[in-house]
């Protein structure tokens, strides 16, 4: 038994040493501990979604496919997946899989949990095009969805089976074990059996979660070698970055990007970082300003936006510009669209547009939201003053910011997007099209831009199962939009890892941010 | 006494009672809180319906009864960001506060005195003059500015180069006057020591004491200038006293004139002027701490306004208000028990 | 202050060339060192308009390629920005120009405002005297053991969160004013108190009251013209006061936006950029800001020495 004194930030917000046993029970046994800026919520998957959640979903459950780094699907609990018709998939399931609890996996066991997303307040829009999932035996599973729906893998992908056994019944008080219950003390939220890498063996809610190795875990080619991993929220940025140079944690995530230098020099550190996803743009209201109606003013406004001096003057090089919404690895990528920059010709069309003296527009952006967001807003700003258009430029705090841009409170707004799907029709949905307050279209778009015959392109792409097929169409939307200038895309966030040397977490991170932590290793003489 | 200790329990309840209503009405000031807690497709009926359950529809004075009442449980609500009771919260954030004002006092009990009563001692000295001037420069400059440039010197590090670097003599001079950097300058460390509850001290040992010195002189370099002065000021009216002057007609040592009767009677307006400080000192621990990251009290209270965490404000304002009313009321009491020529009554705190 | 009675008829000019006050001037060379570079300061920073190379509230000058260059001593620099820029690229020289205008301007305007408040309550409290004086003089203990600032970051953060974010920053200038002007006022109410109950004892009050006069006649044309120095003596003082406040309300991210920046919100978003090395952004607005405050805090306590009123002690 060694006791070994470690610094945990015990609780959100501050930096407490807690004295812990390290259950270690022999000393080849392998630690991660990890800070996060937060910690999930419960420990049920289904309450929220959320990327805290998601990433415990990975450590304690295993989903039917995932994501590798380079936008692939890997098989995990299913092993092949073959199209029967236009709306129905068939999914041969891994044999040998065990939960937690002893329980074997089994088909039935992905039926229930279809079901009961689709009861999650939270997951069921997102599991909404499913109409239906059956066991035809042990280890098939056929899912059948409302119209041809081609995301269907990338839905597999938040689909984390759950022991259905287990879940099923009811609680001594007569509660039914299964049930959702938001912020509640549900049996869920407080017990799990999944098929993952990780057991919870301890939590306590905002002070840490101790996980152990499954031994039953299925995956046995897995490099994986760590054996516990404790798990501790640390919200303050410089605390949790201070906590990983001091080494009393392992692994951190996020790195916040003021850190980044100090983190990058330091010797016993290093920091990885992946082009994001998560596209940062402006939109340009189409009913506040009428000049917004011209697609030549629009385009005047793009061509007036340097995006490579914000990427690397402003973000230090921690962000990708930005020529479209899809980032490169989306099937709607298209990598024909480039920059624009050019205040000459965004001066000619202003002329040609008969604006030539510009005009006046007001402009908003969150102030804490996205890494420098008031700052890039200024930078925008001075841009557009290049074409003579006097910008009114105000900055909120997040917590403000959402109700100013669902009242749509200033003519250009600034927004930050990431597909959930993984899938560049996610952009379009709810950024690009016409807003319909009745089917949730456009939600995002505080722009008003309507296109129908883009939005028709979207709607066909959405009906076509082919891949190669369907990214072909994705990408003629992207740039039709790119054509027609239908918002301002800046640029897409990086992300930052940072882990003690020998923590080996390069392999395991990807560009959705949750680490499949099963894969980690941490070499051992380190 | 007694009517005094009645009179200024009075006058703590009515601060109190003032600053509960100040709190009160921000909150009922910031928008529907009913947003906060549903999701946007919840229909207008419901949220109606929840609103009535949580008796925000009560006519205003209800709705503070309740408040107060529930404040005199210390029962001030979940703060919206952290998501659990605020008096958890501020109890978490309390002690890296209040160990970061014991240092900087330690600090300034340390050097004020003697500074302050060698400048009375010997006002024309040229050192008693160098003081006197960096006091003046001192309180000029504001407590986060002080920070940022010890930041640049001891965390940062400056190099100078003047001097001929190739030579010996001329890079000897210039490391003289060039700093490495490497003090920490960011929150509390982790080699914190668990005392009981929610404390852990950064006291206990030299890893995590070094975290406490930039912060606390900083948060000292503000408020030494004052007592300085203030020393000095009090302790030259006292050397022209007249029993002073009897005193060292009677041979009495000067040393023990100066630091045993001298300082004595000094000390009575400095601990007045003290107490009334703690209040500038909350006010500059908030600046402190934003610039240090030092996560106490007023760094959380920082957050609390950007993130519009309303319970959590109200919670700190409260909080801060009890500590600045007993603190007052303290001081007055320990005044009118040193000093009982003051007539307690009608006396300007 | 004195640079106004400068211009008054040259009656006026003999009898100020002939008072003590141009005497010590005359004879205390720190004084006139400050009041030079306190002189150069502030016209530097009202003329900004035509002294600054750029705008910085106007964007069009504002590149973002030249962002965080360093100032002319340092390798790297441009000729064009001798202070060098900000992280925004824009020219540090014309922005701490314009920021002093900013914090100048609301240090005025606060204490005209506390000016005002004070010496309102301050003549009623002195003058009325029984439960006025009570209620207004305990008004001001409380204002004051909560200390000036701490008032003020609570206003700050109660009109933020009242107000929201947008509009907060819109009317920042005005909001500041009135912020430290409600926080700072019982300095004022406390010394004309005092000078008041120093003067209503005297016998032209009496007289003047025997003659029949009302109160607020015999306040504000008796006893108001003499305590004219205590209140004049203060506002030095009070104005350095109110630029700091302005300043770390701006720190705390309270007070002016960074697209109005005043020397304080200069320094904190600054402050962003010193661990990348860049320390001018923040380290320049601030020493200009710790000279101007000292000056004005020297030119204070020569004043004191030389005007020697009745201040309120403690």
């Amino acid at each position: 038994m060694t006791f070994k004194k470690t610094l945990l930030a015990t609780l959100v917000g501050a930096a407490f040493s807690l004295p812990l046993i390290a259950s270690a029970q022999d000393s080849d046994d392998i630690t991660l501990r990890m800070a996060y800026d937060a910690d999930p919520v419960s420990l049920d998957i289904h309450e929220q979604l959320a990327g805290g959640m998601l990433q415990l979903s990975h450590m304690s459950f295993d989903p039917l496919v995932r994501w590798t780094q380079d936008f692939e699907f890997e098989p995990r609990l299913a092993t092949s997946w073959n199209q029967v018709d236009d709306t129905t998939m068939r999914f041969t399931l891994r044999e040998g899989v065990k939960f937690h609890s002893g329980n074997d996996f089994t088909a039935k066991d992905v039926v229930w949990t279809i079901e009961r997303l689709k009861r999650s307040p939270d997951y069921k829009a997102i599991f909404e095009p499913i109409a239906s999932a059956e066991a035809i035996d042990a280890t098939t599973v056929e899912i059948k969805t409302k119209k041809p729906y081609p995301l269907l893998l990338n839905l597999a992908t938040y689909l984390f089976p759950m022991d259905s056994e287990f879940y099923s019944g009811t609680t001594e008080s007569g509660k039914d074990k299964g049930a959702i219950v938001k912020n509640g003390n549900s049996y869920a939220s407080r017990h799990m059996s999944g098929t993952g890498p990780y057991v919870v063996t301890e939590r306590q809610q905002g002070v840490k979660i101790e996980f152990e190795r499954f031994e039953g875990y299925w995956d046995k080619k897995s490099p994986g070698n760590v054996d516990h991993i404790v798990f501790t929220p640390i919200s303050e940025n410089a605390t949790r970055v201070a906590a990983l140079l001091s080494g009393d944690v392992g692994f951190i995530a996020p790195v916040p990007p003021n850190d980044l230098e100090r983190v990058r020099e330091d010797e016993n550190v290093n920091l990885e970082t992946l082009s994001g996803t998560r596209i940062i743009l402006f939109q340009m209201n189409e009913e506040r300003v009428e000049a917004f109606q011209d697609p030549r003013v629009r385009k005047a406004f793009a061509y007036a936006v340097n995006q490579k001096a914000i990427a690397e003057r402003l973000m230090k090089g921690f962000a990708t510009p930005a020529a479209q919404l899809s980032p490169k690895g989306y099937d709607g990528h298209n990598p024909d669209l480039e920059m624009r920059y050019d205040v000459e010709r965004a001066e000619e069309l202003m002329a040609e547009a008969g604006y030539a003296d510009g005009f006046s527009i007001t402009m908003m952006a969150p102030n804490n939201r996205y890494v420098n967001d008031a700052r890039i807003a200024q930078a925008v700003a001075a841009m557009l003053a290049r074409i003579d258009v006097t910008v009114d430029l105000k900055t909120l705090p997040k917590a403000q910011y959402w109700t100013a841009f669902d009242d749509h409170a200033a003519d250009m707004m600034m927004i930050g997007w990431h597909s959930d799907t993984e899938d560049s029709a996610n952009f379009y949905q709810y950024l690009t099209q016409c807003p319909d307050a009745e089917t949730g279209a456009g939600q995002y778009n505080s722009g008003m831009y309507c296109n129908p015959e883009i939005d028709a392109m979207v709607a066909a792409a959405n009906l076509e199962t082919d891949r190669g097929e369907r990214a072909k169409m994705l990408q003629a939307v992207e740039k039709a939009l790119y054509e027609d200038a239908a918002f301002i895309p800046l640029h897409w966030q990086d992300l930052a890892w940072a882990a003690r040397d020998g923590v080996n977490i390069a392999p395991v991170i990807n560009v959705m941010n949750f680490p499949y932590l099963g894969d980690l290793v941490i070499e051992q003489d380190k | 006494m007694i009517a005094f200790l009645i009179k200024r329990l009075f006058h703590a309840f009515l601060v109190m009672f003032v600053i509960s209503v100040i709190s009160f009405a921000i909150q009922d000031n910031l928008g529907d809180p009913i947003q906060q807690m549903v999701g946007q497709s919840v229909p207008e009926s419901e949220r109606e319906a929840l609103r009535e359950e949580l008796g925000l529809n009560d006519p205003f004075l209800v709705q503070y009864v309740r408040f107060a009442k529930n404040a005199m449980h210390f029962d001030f609500g979940y703060s919206y960001f952290y998501n659990q009771p605020t008096t958890e919260v501020i109890l978490r954030h309390l002690p890296a506060t209040l160990e970061l004002v014991a240092a900087t006092t330690l600090l300034i009990v340390l050097l004020s005195v003697p500074i302050g009563v060698y400048s009375a001692i010997r006002p024309r000295a040229l050192l008693a003059r160098f003081f006197m001037g960096v006091s003046t420069v001192g309180i000029s400059i504001p407590v986060f500015l002080t920070a940022i440039v010890l930041i640049q010197i001891f965390a940062i590090g400056v190099t100078f180069t003047p001097f001929p670097s190739e030579t010996g003599w001329g890079s000897w001079l210039n490391d003289l006057i060039s700093t490495d950097g490497g003090m920490p300058a960011y929150g509390r460390g982790h080699e914190l020591t668990h005392v009981f509850g929610t404390w852990y001290t950064n006291f206990a040992g030299w890893d995590s004491l070094i975290y406490l010195v930039l912060p606390a002189v900083s948060l000292a370099s503000i408020m030494l200038p004052l007592f300085i002065r203030l020393i000095r000021a009090e302790m030259l009216e006292v050397l022209q006293s007249e029993y002073v002057k009897f005193a060292k007609a009677k041979g009495i040592g000067m040393r023990r004139i100066y630091f045993l009767h001298a300082l004595k009677n000094t000390m009575l307006p400095v601990i007045t002027v003290g107490g009334v400080q703690i209040g500038t000192l909350v006010a500059y621990t908030i600046l402190t701490e934003t610039v240090f990251q030092w996560p106490g009290m007023g760094l959380m209270f920082l957050d609390a306004i950007e993130r519009s965490d309303i319970p959590l404000i109200v919670t700190y304002l409260m909080v801060v208000g009890l500590i600045f009313v007993i603190t007052n009321t303290l001081v007055d009491l320990i005044y009118g028990l040193v000093n009982p020529t003051v007539k307690l009554t009608g006396k300007p705190a | 202050m004195s640079n106004a009675t400068t211009t008054t008829p040259p009656t006026h000019w003999a009898r100020f060339r002939d008072s003590y006050l141009f005497y010590s001037f005359k004879h205390d060379w720190i004084a006139q060192v400050c009041f030079v570079i306190f002189v150069i300061m502030v016209s530097a920073a009202l003329l900004a308009p035509w002294l600054a190379s750029i705008n910085p509230y106007d964007l069009s000058q504002v590149f973002i390629l030249d962002s965080e260059l360093p100032p002319f001593w340092i390798d790297g620099s441009d000729a064009k920005y001798p202070l060098g820029t900000d992280a925004l690229g824009r020219d540090m020289l014309s922005t701490i120009l314009y920021g002093a205008r900013v914090s100048l301007i609301i240090g005025f305007g606060a204490v005209i405002l506390q000016a005002l408040i004070g010496v309102t309550f301050g003549l009623l409290a002195g003058y009325l005297g029984g439960r006025v004086d009570a209620f207004l003089m305990r008004l001001a203990d409380i204002q004051l053991s909560f200390s000036t600032l701490m008032v003020a970051i609570i206003v700050g953060a109660v009109f933020k969160a009242t107000f929201g974010g947008a509009t907060y920053s819109e009317h920042a200038v005005l909001l500041l004013v009135l912020i430290i002007g409600l926080a700072e006022w019982p300095q004022y109410a406390r010394t004309v108190r005092a000078s008041v109950l120093a003067e209503r004892s005297k016998e032209y009050v009496d007289a003047a009251r025997v003659m029949g006069f009302r109160a607020k006649r015999i306040m504000f044309r008796h006893i108001l013209p003499n305590t004219l120095s205590p209140i004049f003596v203060i506002s030095t003082v009070q104005i350095a006061n109110a630029i700091i406040s302005e300043a770390a309300l701006s720190f705390l991210g309270l007070g002016m936006p960074e697209t109005q920046p005043s020397l304080g919100s200069l320094i904190k978003s600054g402050f962003d950029y010193l661990q990348s090395g860049s320390w001018w952004i923040t380290l320049l607005p601030g020493a200009v800001l710790v000279v101007l405050v000292l000056v004005i805090n020297l030119l204070g306590d020569w004043l004191r020495d030389v005007m020697n009123p009745r201040l309120y002690k403690g």
